[in-house]
């Protein structure tokens, strides 16, 4: 419980960050700098779903199919 | 065939009038959510192997292969609006799922595959969303719908979500929702099944212990219903570095359990047809898990060659489960069109307390599996990737124009001896402004 209330707090600290204008967003908006998967990693996602117990938080699939195989 | 290109035709004259539409009706400027109508598609080839299969109860061959292709299509419906078309298709082959039946002539053994049925099989999976958003651009809506069918299980789901800018932009909030409403057509193995009509185990010489009595009791609830909600926060925090915090909440209900997973009890004699042990058990699990993942990612633009993207998730369930994820990727652009991706990821988790391998258990517990991805385990998974990437598709098929293509391989290694390889390949297209002209391009063909 403690480590999700640190990063709630850390979350909301962020929020107080000098304004970075959106002509100066041009490293940022570099697709590499996305901050979810590519399409390409997908499978990748889809796979450490179904073999793995952890999930989530990334993006990928959360629910649904068995990954049973 | 003519029937075959008059559908494709059609296709492709409704990706040009979403285009056409959207450039007459904008009265006052704002840059299209989607500039051109996009295609990707992707495809790969998976293989694992391993020696502890829970269709043999914690022992025997994993082997696996795959091959998965989807075609995802995107069209701006007009300056707001996106729809997205994501169709695949997914063709396996399973020596543990065959070995549902083992007994197929050979010799029976876990440690071999055998040409069942069930050893392979062929998943189809639909997608479609939408997407819209606001005129200022900082509201976003969008609902998705999801069918998977395989062939003793199948997937329905739905969710939407709405995702908010603020802060000049700056500030990203999003929430989503999605429902997965699934449903078994269960598969026992074959030694338990009274339905099989292939296989009499008065045909087989029973050794071990031959008077075999399993307790066997069919599941009676066959759905699997699964409740997810996330939550996501990121921010940009200078020039060259943004981050985000994403939580998701999954309730699970139902048939947990998977139909066809052998149990072998310690303190239960042993009977075996051929090599192969007969299943004393088939695993049971609870009916109810809730998953907590908590997740943060980071990206710092060091230069114009070289970013990093970093990734780190801490997981915990109600099934004893807690895991620890972590990985970074280093894209590094060189000749103008080309990115290298390495990467390398670290996985852990604690096993559920529900677990125990191969004849550990016993038959007075209340629940129990030998699933070796609900063990406790760490994995190291190392990966390379390169992307091409034509900002002005110079390089055309028909009236799409090549932006990209990807190749990416991974190798995943597991200390219980368990590995996978993956490879796969990504193609990218727009539909050309230049080559848009549908009426023209029907005129050229001769329609």
């Amino acid at each position: 419980m403690k480590k999700i209330l640190l990063l709630i707090a850390i979350a909301i600290s962020l929020s107080s960050c000098a304004i970075v204008k959106e002509y100066e967003m041009v490293n940022i908006n570099d697709p590499d700098m996305a901050l979810s998967l590519r399409k390409i990693d997908r499978f990748e996602a889809n796979f450490q779903a179904y073999r793995e117990a952890a999930s989530g938080a990334n993006g990928g699939k959360t629910g649904g199919g068995c990954g049973c195989n | 065939m003519k029937k075959s290109g008059i559908v494709v035709l059609l296709l492709i004259s409704t990706l040009g009038f979403a285009q056409n539409k959207s450039v007459d009706s904008t009265k006052v400027y704002k840059k299209r959510v989607l500039e051109s109508s996009e295609i990707d598609f992707i495809t790969s080839y998976y293989l694992q192997d391993g020696r502890n299969a829970a269709v043999s109860g914690g022992i025997g061959t994993e082997e696996l292969s795959d091959f998965t292709s989807n075609l995802v299509v995107s069209v701006p419906l007009n300056d707001d609006d996106i729809l997205t078309v994501d169709a695949g298709i997914s063709a396996y082959s399973s020596a543990s799922s065959s070995n549902i039946n083992p007994f197929d002539g050979d010799n029976a053994d876990p440690f071999l595959a055998s040409s069942g049925a069930s050893s392979s099989d062929v998943w189809y999976n639909f997608t479609g969303s939408y997407n819209h958003s606001s005129d200022n651009r900082n509201n976003i809506w969008d609902a998705r719908l999801s069918v998977s069918i395989e062939f003793d299980y199948t997937s329905f789901g739905f969710g939407g979500g709405y995702t908010k800018l603020f802060n000049e932009k700056n500030t990203e909030a999003s929430v989503h929702a999605n429902v997965f409403l699934d449903s078994w057509s269960p598969r026992y193995p074959v030694e338990l099944s009274s339905a099989s009509r292939s296989f009499s185990i008065d045909d087989y010489t029973i050794t071990g212990n031959s008077d075999y009595n399993p307790t066997f009791q069919p599941f009676s609830n066959k759905s699997r219903n699964s409740y997810s909600l996330g939550f996501g926060l990121s921010q940009v925090l200078s020039k060259n570095l943004q981050t985000l915090f994403a939580l998701d909440l999954v309730f699970q209900q139902g048939l947990l359990s998977t139909p066809y997973q052998r149990i072998y009890f310690s303190d239960i004699e042993d009977s075996f047809i051929e090599d192969f042990q007969l299943a004393d058990a088939i695993e049971l699990l609870p009916d109810t898990r809730l998953k907590v993942a908590l997740g943060n990612r980071m990206s710092y633009y060091i230069n114009e060659y070289i970013v990093l993207r970093s990734f780190y998730r801490y997981y915990f369930d109600d099934w004893g489960i807690i895991s620890h994820t972590a990985s970074l990727e280093i894209p590094v652009k060189f000749a103008d069109k080309f990115t290298l991706y390495p990467s390398y990821r670290y996985y852990s988790q604690t096993a559920a307390d529900y677990f125990a391998p191969y004849e550990k258990h016993v038959s007075t517990e209340r629940f129990y599996t030998s699933d070796y991805d609900l063990s406790g385990f760490y994995a190291n998974q190392y990966g390379f990737g390169i992307t091409y990437t034509d900002i002005f598709t110079n390089s055309h098929i028909w009236i799409f124009g090549l932006k990209s293509i990807d190749l990416k391989l991974n190798y995943y290694e597991r200390d219980t001896g368990f590995n996978a390889l993956f490879i796969v390949g990504g193609f990218k297209f727009v539909l050309d402004d230049r080559k848009k002209s549908i009426p023209k391009l029907l005129n050229k063909i001769g329609f």
